[in-house]
């Protein structure tokens, strides 16, 4: 209980008082002093009450955005409190953060004005996770004030603490299905966050953390070994958003739908990953790059600026891939040694012809080395390729065949007006190896 | 507007209330009386808007509690009760039922103290009672709150 100014204020004179009285021996004084006392004592009764009305009226629930999240990774707590207010107390509700997290963004506490009715109050606040393991709130911390007293009690019944953060470590949090389409890999450096599992066994040398010796085969070999841990590292993958030309129709209503997906796709990276980097396109020409963002709020913004369709500098025409044609050669050449009908050769001959004549002038384009230099600057393991697929497409394997050569995984997000449920999914390496086959 | 006309009402009863008293007594400083419900007044006009107008009003009601208890015990009480009753009225703590109540009890425990004090001839004695039966008070809130603070911290 902490007297308020006011209090203490009364509580001084009323003790002058009392000590007036027992030095002049005054009746009179002595009843100034002890009915001063009483109604300090008096409100003291009054106060209490209505803190205990309200402690017992308080009712919490919290949801959380995702449950399990990842050590590291940011999470969004959403918070309802309701409570029966009373007159003239000033209520603060504060919720207390699981032990080990870092407050990111938002309050945590809200504080009413003296209002006799019942309130409801919501929030929502992010926080970061720093240690694995399973953390339940540390409850909630309710100050109430009149002009008199004030009063602080923590919450933390089981209920209060609901519900339970499970943290995993960035190790576990691989899934189980293959290292590569999980975006994670194994990884052998150095790192705070090491994973379970053991690569290796070597003997243990001066400044080696004791935590780390593996007592069963030390004791078998009698000399110290030291386990050496793998630890799981995750890339996020690059998102490639190939853009219309703003010279050319182009079907609103899928763009619209491939803004709202690649911003939900961007959002998800940065929650699971912590960053996303965005590469934007139109047709061969890169428009712009989002490297590397952590904050949502601003990957949004950035590509509200520059998600629209694009003016396009350089165009394919349909141009044909080399790699694709020189495939075309070899199998004209093949058909060309397995026909004997003359027609069919003399055909065959002319394709020969034309498409030894394109790969000879035709040069690598500006547009593929942009992309392999764009993308020399980024770490990843797969990769999504959003597009309307409308148009001249032929951009898209040169994109795919870069991806492909740096043993990235591609994802190509076609985004088909016939099925507007869902984008379709278009294989444009598939397509090429078809072809060479 | 119904607080400040609360707070008005008790006044008036305060001043109709030390005027009888001072007259019914014939106190040679009875005019003391006069002028510090006068002092009240200032006081409740000057600090209408301040924030801790209470405070200031249980300052300057002090002098008067003591000169009317000086001329007599239970004009004392009475000044206490009206005093009560402003401060309450300023607070907004006479608007139900159980405001009154908690208003009530407190008349009830200023006239025993009163009494206590009318029928003791040295304030040692009184005031010692006094300060037990606050002790005891504290004593149990002290225990009350504990439990209250256990239950809730889920213990």
């Amino acid at each position: 209980m902490l007297l308020r100014r006011c209090t203490q204020g009364l509580s001084l004179i009323s003790l002058l008082l009392i000590s007036c009285a027992v030095i002049l021996d005054d009746m009179a004084i002595l009843l100034a002093g002890c009915t001063l006392i009483m109604g300090i004592l008096g409100q003291y009764l009054i106060f209490d009450h209505h803190f205990r009305e309200i402690i017992a009226s308080v009712e919490i629930q919290r949801s959380l955005d995702r449950n399990p999240v990842r050590k590291g990774t940011e999470l969004q707590v959403s918070t309802n409190i309701t409570f029966q207010g009373s007159p003239g107390m000033h209520v603060q509700i504060a919720d207390l953060l699981p032990a080990n997290t870092i407050l990111l963004e938002g309050m945590t506490s809200v504080t009413t004005k003296p209002d006799p009715s019942s309130q409801a109050h919501q929030w929502s606040y992010r926080i970061i996770p720093i240690i694995h393991g399973t953390h339940h709130f540390s409850g909630i911390s309710v100050t109430i004030r009149n002009l008199f007293f004030e009063e602080n009690v923590q919450l933390t019944r089981e209920g209060d603490r609901k519900p339970a953060l499970s943290v995993l470590p960035t190790g576990s949090f691989a899934s189980m299905a293959s290292e590569l389409s999980d975006g994670t890999k194994d990884s052998r450096k150095v790192s705070v966050w090491t994973g379970s599992d053991v690569h290796s066994l070597r003997e243990y040398s001066a400044g080696d953390d004791l935590k780390h010796v593996d007592w069963k085969v030390s004791a078998k070999y009698d000399k110290f070994f030291i386990r050496k841990f793998t630890g799981l590292v995750s890339h996020p993958p690059l998102v490639i958003v190939d853009l219309p030309w703003c010279d050319a129709p182009y079907p609103e209503k899928e763009f619209n739908r491939m803004i709202s997906e690649v911003t939900g796709m961007a959002k998800h990276t940065i929650q699971t990953y912590q960053y996303v980097s965005i590469l934007l396109i139109s047709g061969p020409n890169i428009i712009h790059l989002i490297r590397e963002e952590k904050n949502i709020a601003r990957c949004i913004s950035e590509l509200r600026e520059w998600m629209h369709p694009a003016e396009r500098l350089v165009h394919f025409y349909h141009m044909a891939d080399r790699s694709d044609l020189r495939s075309k050669v070899r199998l004209s050449e093949y058909v060309l040694q397995q026909t004997t009908d003359s027609r069919a050769r003399v055909f065959f001959e002319n394709l020969h012809d034309r498409y030894v004549s394109i790969l000879q002038y035709q040069r690598v384009p500006a547009f593929s080395g942009q992309v392999a230099r764009t993308l020399s600057q980024l770490v990843m393991t797969e990769a999504y390729l959003f597009s309307l697929g409308y148009g001249d497409t032929s951009h898209i394997p040169q994109v795919v065949r870069q991806l492909q050569s740096l043993q990235i995984r591609v994802h190509n997000r076609i985004i088909d007006g016939t099925r507007p449920e869902k984008s379709v999914f278009r294989d444009y390496s598939a397509k090429t190896s078809e072809a060479r086959s | 507007m119904n607080d400040l006309s609360q707070e008005y009402k008790f006044y008036i009863a305060l001043v109709a209330g030390v005027i009888i008293a001072t007259l019914l007594s014939g106190s040679p400083a009875g005019y003391l009386n006069f002028l510090l419900l006068f002092l009240v007044f200032g006081i409740m006009m000057i600090t209408r808007t301040w924030h801790d107008r209470m405070f200031y009003l249980t300052c300057g009601s002090q002098p008067l509690v003591i000169a009317c208890s000086v001329m007599n015990i239970w004009a004392g009480l009475f000044t206490v009760c009206m005093l009560a009753g402003m401060m309450c009225g300023e607070l907004g703590l006479l608007e139900s039922h159980r405001d009154f109540r908690f208003f009530a009890l407190f008349c009830g425990s200023s006239f025993l103290i009163a009494l206590l004090i009318q029928l003791s001839n040295h304030v040692l004695l009184p005031l010692l009672i006094f300060s037990c039966m606050a002790a005891i008070i504290l004593g149990i809130q002290t225990v009350r709150m504990h439990q209250f603070r256990k239950h809730y911290s889920g213990a």
